[in-house]
């Protein structure tokens, strides 16, 4: 049981996130990205799974909105414990970057369309009305927002993202560790990282 | 963005020192704010040339001598160093080349600042990767993190050491690692990440996880931290996949935490995920429970059954929330697996088939995929395919899903559910299907239909029928394997010749006709053709004709092959001569070299004189040796690379099955069905081996040289008699002449020892009492027995003691033991806990064969005439010996004390000699068996020897009684009073052993 890499990419294919356990080279990496969007992206929602065959291996993955969530595992892994694992994953980012959004909300995002950014640190989950699924990032109030941070207010939670654009390796390397799932409380997984955060 | 960029980092960086790093901030919005390529490009450029003219002016400045270091120097502050890296990582990230700054970042490693530490690490996992050379000059920094006091640091370096850690890393680290895994000081961080660290090297290089760590290790799984317990299970089961004799503990360990989790509801209300209990960690321990051969112990197996049971109850109910659904069936398939894998839980098993059932039509994709890759799993083991057969038509239905992973397991099924019966239906739908298949499963497609027909084919035309019409249809996706193996077949099977060149010349006399089948052309019309030659459509000119025309359409390689059937037409048809002549002149000028080799070579073999080479040269092509089908390695070669052990393959029973118990395949004849018999040893035995495909014609057999090498490395077994504690001899001996007492006691623990006998049964209760001041986790017993006497003593298991003991409380467990037969070695006993450091010890039961006896009274008469009956060897046997040791002797009290001890009715007045002891007894034995058995023991006090002559009615008694009563008679009875004796180190460590850390 193992993973090979976690890929969070857009539709577009602009991937947002990259953790490799196994050692590809960059070439590779490359490959592997526009591989992994060429077969996730055009796959349907409703009528199919969650799993799909990927060379040898398999790529678990779920769609958040406009992002990607994709895991590769083993042929024989168990594809839901992997499913929910980044789920797990989503729920401490949404958690950890909090108050963007209500976590109720979030879990109920088969009622409401949701639309999650992840920048490089920043999370954030936004609501998006219903038939506006071709929606530009342009023209969300989000993005907006987004594009003009405030760095001189440290209490908001964006400019404290961005200022740590690394952050989200921290939070993937307390959920997952040399590819395997190391820890599924989610209180403890926020406890240790509000720890982390206050630390010089 | 303009006002930005023109500020230089140096400038921004000196000015604003808050710990906002707003050049940064400003820096990612920029970035944000490009909307395309090549306005970030830009953006980017311009930061790099920034941070590059920092350094240069650091060193234009002489502040530093080296260009490398100039960050490292005093000059700047942790702070801006961070910030630097930060920009470099994040323009990394954003997938661009970064490719200098490394060194800086390695530097940040050794600051003293967890923030800046943090980013140290971080841009070097991000960064390098684990061959990179500059590792070499963090393997002390991050040895000094891993031994730091702060754990933060600990966990730093852990974290670093889990992503790039690589062999020679491992080598230098993995003692730390180790360490810091198992110190009782170690915080649950600390733990898990230093297990899966220990797992990330082990996958690098197995030799660094030494033998003797196991059993701590799997001491671990009972963690109270469900998060350690979780990382622990992770690195136990990849261990134990390699190792299983060596961590075969950990199959106890994960069914009672199975149980204790699903059924006594033992586990932190932090680990409840929408209401299952860490499903990940159940998925982790019922995979782990797939890897070991059911267990033989009734009460372990009872423990899984219960946890099983309480899965699929749990199960039926469906819950509306989307992540407790998927959890509750991510432990559901996993337990599906483990009742399949079990094999005889009858009960379970039909519970199972009727959901799967369920499953596969389920309105959930994910549902129906899972559902089609159970039941594959069922294929693979199950007795019988009649559960899975009543479902077929849903199965076919699902080639037609809208998803291909659902397309795919239907695939997988349909070829595993195939047998005898329902091969033709099977095979045709596949055709069927196959024309509209999605190109990515159309060779595996190809391949299973191939290999069914194969199989299954109980006719011959319908196997020539169905290969020849699978090439024709998938000619593009017909790997070589095929093609050859249907020449291969043909050939070796006169019955299929003639149907087969009449077939394939209709094939390729049609206009259009894949190059594939071509080629399948050629050769078989060369071979077989003038079997036909007097048939209807088939003279040796249409023949040649057909060839003819396809000659010019074909790659070079199928040119080869037909030039090489016209040379045999040569030799079979000599009245088309001049026109295979003409053939080969024609051939004679091509640029091609191979074929104008060929052609220029047939010219002058036809040109002779004599045909006599020529009939040499074209003489009938030998059968192919009978070998392994190419296409089973080639399929399973498809699946073999994965890290983890399959407990199962794709296909059905008998894929799965040993080549010893293979049942032969009733097929067309021998030849068709070899292919049925065995699989690549890679798969069955789990071992990833990579069977590796030839690709010439007479290869056919296309396995490697089989499994990797098994480790040979033998495992020490800790609960065997050879690795006995010091200090096992005093109790045991004692209980060897009493039913209880107690068996071993040191400062931390007491071992009592309770038993009673009747007949071939004993039932043996032991206790353990805690002594130590606190609590002792893990505590666990194996049983072992020498192999000598397996099936001599056999023993149940009627329940494990309490993992946790508090301190001064006592935990018990029962064993039933059954004499089967004489037995020569007494069981032992491994006796492992952690209090503080890991305590194990391992003791030898006080189980030996004279405890079945009864004793038994005789008359002096009965006595003597059962003695004679009985007679001298082999069912008797006599021993003299002297004391054993200074100041002991032997005496009278003593003798009669052990003789009544190892439970012999000492009958008294019935030897002429009083001084003489005389015994009888009953020995029970398994089935019912009873054995007399009768003793003498004549003392010489004044020599202190003993002659000892022992008889019984069955001869495998005599030489094992005398041992034992030997050994306890030889050691005879201390002359002097006891001496008190102050403690041995070895106590005096022993008591204190709980408080000291080792």
């Amino acid at each position: 049981m193992v993973l090979s890499f976690v890929l969070i990419q857009n539709r577009q294919g602009k991937t947002r996130l990259a953790k490799w356990y196994a050692p590809y080279n960059d070439e590779e990496k490359i490959k592997l990205k526009g591989e992994v969007h060429r077969l996730i992206a055009p796959r349907d929602q409703k009528y199919q799974s969650n799993f799909v065959e990927f060379r040898q291996n398999k790529i678990v993955y779920r769609r958040y909105a406009g992002l990607f969530f994709c895991v590769c595992v083993d042929a024989n892994d168990n594809e839901l414990a992997y499913l929910e694992a980044i789920h797990f994953f989503v729920e401490v980012l949404d958690s950890f970057f909090g108050n963007v959004c209500e976590l109720d909300l979030v879990f109920n995002f088969y009622k409401v369309r949701w639309r999650c950014r992840t920048e490089m640190g920043r999370l954030a989950w936004e609501e998006e009305e219903k038939g506006l699924s071709d929606y530009h990032p342009a023209l969300s109030p989000f993005s907006s927002c987004a594009l003009h941070p405030e760095p001189s207010t440290p209490k908001s939670h964006i400019s404290r993202i961005t200022n740590n654009p690394t952050q989200v390796y921290a939070i993937l390397d307390e959920v997952f560790l040399a590819g395997e799932i190391e820890e599924t409380s989610k209180q403890v997984v926020l406890t240790r990282l509000e720890h982390l955060d206050k630390l010089e | 963005m303009a006002t930005s960029a023109a500020t230089s980092f140096l400038s921004r960086g000196s000015s604003g020192n808050n710990s906002n790093m707003r050049g940064l901030v400003q820096f990612i919005a920029d970035l944000r704010n490009a909307r395309a390529r090549e306005l970030e490009e830009k953006r980017i450029n311009k930061e790099l040339a920034n941070i590059r003219y920092t350094r240069k002016a650091h060193f234009l400045m002489g502040l530093q001598g080296c260009l490398l270091t100039v960050i490292a120097d005093g000059s700047l502050s942790g702070y801006h160093k961070k910030k630097y890296v930060c920009k470099l990582l994040y323009i990394y990230i954003l997938g661009w080349n970064v490719d200098f700054g490394h060194l800086e970042a390695v530097n940040l490693i050794s600051a003293n600042k967890y923030s800046e530490k943090q980013i140290g690490y971080l841009a070097m996992t991000l960064f390098l990767h684990e061959s990179h050379e500059l590792l070499h000059l963090v393997v002390n920094s991050i040895r000094k993190d891993l031994t730091d006091h702060n754990e933060l640091f600990n966990c730093l370096a852990l974290h670093a050491i889990a992503n790039v850690g690589s062999r020679e890393m491992g080598e230098a680290l993995s003692g730390e690692v180790h360490r810091l895994l198992i110190s009782p000081t170690s915080k649950p961080f600390v733990k898990k990440k230093a297990a899966l660290t220990l797992l990330r090297l082990y996958r690098k290089h197995p030799d660094i996880v030494q033998p003797q760590w196991a059993e701590r290790i799997i001491a671990l799984m009972d963690d109270v931290d469900m998060g350690v317990a979780l990382s622990v299970t992770s690195l136990v089961m990849a261990l134990a996949q390699d190792n299983p004799e060596q961590y075969k503990g950990s199959y106890v360990k994960a069914a009672s935490r199975m149980k204790r989790i699903l059924v006594d509801g033992e586990f932190a209300p932090d680990y409840l995920y929408y209401k299952v209990p860490c499903p990940w960690i159940q998925v982790k321990m019922l995979r782990l429970l797939q890897y070991f051969p059911p267990s033989e112990d009734t009460h372990v197996r009872d423990l899984i059954r219960e946890s099983l049971q309480k899965i699929l109850n749990l199960a039926l109910e469906m819950p509306k929330n989307v992540q407790q659904n998927n959890a509750q069936n991510a432990v559901l398939f996993e337990a599906i697996n483990l009742i399949i894998h079990l094999d005889t839980e009858q009960a379970l098993m039909s519970q199972i088939s009727t959901r799967l059932g369920k499953f596969i039509q389920s309105r959930e994709t994910n549902v129906r995929y899972l559902g089609l890759e159970a039941m594959t799993h069922l294929a693979a083991r199950a007795e019988t395919l009649d559960p899975i057969k009543q479902h077929q038509s849903i199965i076919i239905g699902s080639l037609k899903d809208r998803d291909i992973s659902v397309r795919r397991k239907g695939l997988d099924l349909l070829y595993s559910m195939c047998d005898s019966t329902n091969a033709q239906p099977i095979v045709g739908e596949l055709l069927h299907y196959l024309q509209n298949a999605d190109f990515a499963i159309r060779e595996e497609m190809v391949l299973k239909i191939a290999i069914l027909t194969e199989k299954y084919a109980t006719d011959i035309q319908w196997y020539v029928d169905i290969s020849l019409r699978l090439i024709a249809m998938a000619g593009d996706h017909v790997s070589d394997e095929v093609w050859h193996r249907v020449i291969q077949i043909v050939t070796n099977n006169e019955q299929l010749q003639v149907y087969a060149a009449q077939n394939i010349l209709q094939y390729v006399k049609a206009d259009h006709c894949h190059e594939t089948l071509v080629k399948i052309g050629g050769y078989l019309l060369g071979e077989f053709g003038h079997l036909i030659a007097e048939d209807k459509g088939c003279s040796p000119i249409e023949q040649f004709l057909a060839l003819q025309g396809k000659l010019q359409g074909c790659s070079s390689s199928t040119r080869a092959i037909i030039l090489s059937s016209f040379i045999k037409f040569v030799n079979l048809f000599p009245e088309i001569k001049p026109r295979l002549m003409y053939v080969f002149q024609a051939y004679s000028h091509t640029l091609d070299s191979e074929l104008q080799q060929r052609a220029c070579e047939y010219l002058a073999l036809a040109s002779l004189p004599t045909d006599d080479l020529l009939r040499t040269v074209c003489d009938e092509m030998p059968p192919f040796p009978e070998r392994q089908s190419a296409l089973l390695s080639r399929l399973h070669q498809k699946h073999a690379n994965t890290s983890d052990k399959r407990t199962w393959i794709v296909g059905g029973k008998d894929a799965n099955a040993n080549e010893k118990d293979m049942v032969k395949n009733p097929g067309l004849n021998r030849t068709l069905s070899t292919n049925g018999n065995g699989v690549p040893n890679g798969a069955t035995n789990g071992t990833n081996g990579h069977a590796k495909v030839a690709n010439d014609l007479a290869g056919l057999d296309m396995m490697d040289a089989g499994p990797s090498e098994p480790k040979t490395l033998k495992q020490p077994n800790l609960a065997s008699t050879a690795h006995l504690s010091p200090g096992w001899e005093i109790g045991y001996n004692k209980l060897l002449l009493k039913g209880e007492g107690i068996l071993y006691e040191d400062g931390q623990i007491q071992v009592g020892v309770r038993s009673e006998y009747r007949g071939q049964m004993a039932c043996v209760i032991l206790y353990f009492s805690n002594k130590a001041p606190v609590a002792v986790s893990s505590f666990t017993t194996t049983l072992d027995l020498d192999a000598s006497e397996k099936g001599n003593l056999t023993w149940e298991v009627k329940g494990l003691p309490e993992s946790t003991i508090s301190q001064g409380s006592q935990s018990q467990q029962m064993i039933m033991f059954t004499a089967q037969n004489v037995f020569d070695k007494s069981p032992t006993i491994r006796i492992s806990y952690l209090a503080g450091a890991l305590q194990a010890l391992t003791l030898k039961l006080p189980v030996t064969i004279h405890k079945f006896m009864d004793a038994a009274e005789l008359t002096a008469e009965d006595f003597f005439k059962r003695w004679n009956q009985i007679g001298g060897a082999p069912r008797e046997e006599q021993r003299v010996f002297g004391i054993k040791g200074s100041n002991r002797e032997f005496n009278d009290s003593f003798i009669r004390k052990t003789v009544q001890g190892f439970r012999w009715g000492v009958l008294d007045g019935v030897d002429k000699n009083q001084k003489n002891f005389v015994g009888a007894s009953v020995l029970h034995i398994g089935g019912g068996r009873k054995f007399g058995c009768l003793l003498r023991l004549e003392p010489n006090y004044a020599k202190q020897m003993i002659r000892l002559t022992i008889r019984a009615t069955d001869e495998s008694v005599p030489a094992t009684m005398i041992n034992l009563m030997e050994q306890r008679l030889a050691v005879g009875q201390s002359t002097q009073p006891e001496v008190f004796q102050p403690p041995t180190m070895r106590e005096m460590s022993n008591v204190f052993g709980n408080v000291l850390v080792t």
